[in-house]
């Protein structure tokens, strides 16, 4: 008997679900699902449900939301799409450019000419000026002075951007040139002054060592042998000179890249100098 | 009643250890190979070039696979290997050129004291020391920083 009321008790919890007449689909509810993914961090998912929205109550927030979501994927030209369509009387127009601009630069790390700062209140603007400021990095020459590249910048951000604008006018580059002229007149002293001392100090050896069999091989009359650590120790000597020019080319492409590398990681933990926009409160 | 239920549990739990074995697929000893694959076994000795240049790098790298390489075992610790650095340095180039930068290689694999923390590793471990960065063509340059593992080819 027991057993039996619990089951006519339970029978209605799952006919209720059907029974009911919410609306899952409806745009407030869209919305709120949207906006609930978007602060979860799903944002390619939160985007797909703003897009429902399109032909019902889309607002500029929901369109900022989507172009703030495609660059957190990494989206950027999708990103810029949005920008696009957002009206320049909008709130939150001025947001929009300055992430477009963050997005550019991501896109192609280039100069980034002004324009439309009109619109920006004093904190935009200020973000608006570091964002330039930092582009010019990309360009092949800076021509400013350091007070004025570093000035548009927070205390504790000026040591990182004069340390890259000090690369920048003086980047420390090993002359090619120089590493394979050095490494013809004492072989391995190229890669040495590259900085690859293990490498410098073997080329050293080993071109002295065929040298040195190659002269006591003449000085004995045996010919044969004598030419060919001539030609062997001739190689290595050559080649200790063209790996020096190459080790150089080397030297320069890392300082590039740990450049380009610090620069990036530097503009990503101050979010390209962009505020933190919170719609998840 | 209650024995019945126990009854039928037992031969439901008794059901699934039978199923395990039921299909096509029963439970033994797997066929595991633990040697280490060799790449040179798959070596291409053959002395097809389009140029003079690439046939003479190519017989070159044949006769050091032949009387060098295949009897020393697989020693070497780049990625290309050093003969196979010569030949892909060929195609890039010029023999004179891949000439030089093989030498410059061979020197550079003797140099046993710095050379493990200089290069990003490919996964099986060896350095990673791609021809195109050697080639003197700063554009063609793609620096890897040691800490950075490669793809194995």
């Amino acid at each position: 008997m027991r057993n039996l009321l619990i089951v006519i008790f339970l029978i209605p919890f799952s006919v209720y679900p059907q029974l009911s007449s919410f609306d899952f689909h409806s745009p407030e509810n869209i919305k709120l699902f949207a906006d609930h993914l978007f602060c979860e961090g799903d944002y390619l998912r939160a985007i797909e449900q703003y897009g429902l929205l399109k032909d019902h109550s889309v607002n500029d927030t929901t369109d900022f939301k989507m172009m703030l979501g495609y660059s957190k994927l990494g989206l950027y030209k999708e990103s810029n799409k949005y920008f696009n369509g957002i009206d320049d009387k909008s709130n939150f127009y001025s947001d929009a450019y300055l992430l477009s601009l963050k997005n550019e630069l991501l896109l192609e790390p280039k100069l980034i000419i002004a324009s439309n700062v009109q619109s920006l209140d004093s904190i935009q603007l200020k973000s608006y000026r570091r964002i330039t400021t930092i582009s010019m990095l990309y360009e092949a020459e800076l021509n400013i002075i350091r007070e004025d590249f570093i000035s548009p910048f927070d205390e504790d951000e000026r040591n990182a951007v004069a340390s890259f604008y000090d690369f920048k006018v003086d980047p420390n580059y090993k002359s090619p040139a120089l590493a394979g002229t050095l490494s013809a007149i004492i072989p391995g002293s190229g890669k040495m002054y590259v900085g690859e001392w293990g490498d410098g100090v073997t080329a050293l050896v080993v071109t002295s060592l065929f040298a040195f069999l190659a002269y006591d091989n003449f000085r004995t009359d045996h010919t044969t042998r004598a030419w060919i650590f001539s030609g062997l120790g001739a190689f290595f000597y050559t080649g200790n000179i063209y790996g020096s020019i190459a080790s150089a080319q080397i030297f320069n492409a890392k300082i590039e890249f740990e450049f380009n590398d610090g620069l990036n990681l530097f503009l990503e933990q101050n979010n390209y100098f962009l505020p933190v926009y919170d719609f998840c409160k | 009643m209650q024995s019945n239920f126990r009854i039928l549990i037992f031969f439901i739990f008794l059901t699934m250890p039978a199923l395990g074995q039921l299909d096509d697929f029963k439970w033994q000893k797997a066929d595991i190979s633990y040697e280490k694959q060799i790449h040179y076994n798959k070596r291409n000795y053959s002395f097809e070039s389009d140029n003079a240049g690439e046939f003479l790098s190519k017989s070159l790298a044949n006769a050091y696979w032949f009387f060098i390489s295949d009897v020393d075992g697989d020693n070497c610790p780049f990625r290309p290997t050093c003969s196979a650095f010569l030949i892909q340095s060929a195609k890039e180039t010029n023999i004179l050129q891949a000439s030089l930068m093989f030498f410059d290689r061979f020197t550079r694999d003797m140099n046993i004291a710095t050379r493990h923390d200089h290069y990003p590793r490919v996964s099986a471990g060896y350095l990673y020391d791609p021809p195109q960065n050697y080639t003197l063509n700063q554009g063609k340059i793609k620096y890897l920083p040691p800490e950075f593992i490669v793809e194995d080819e």
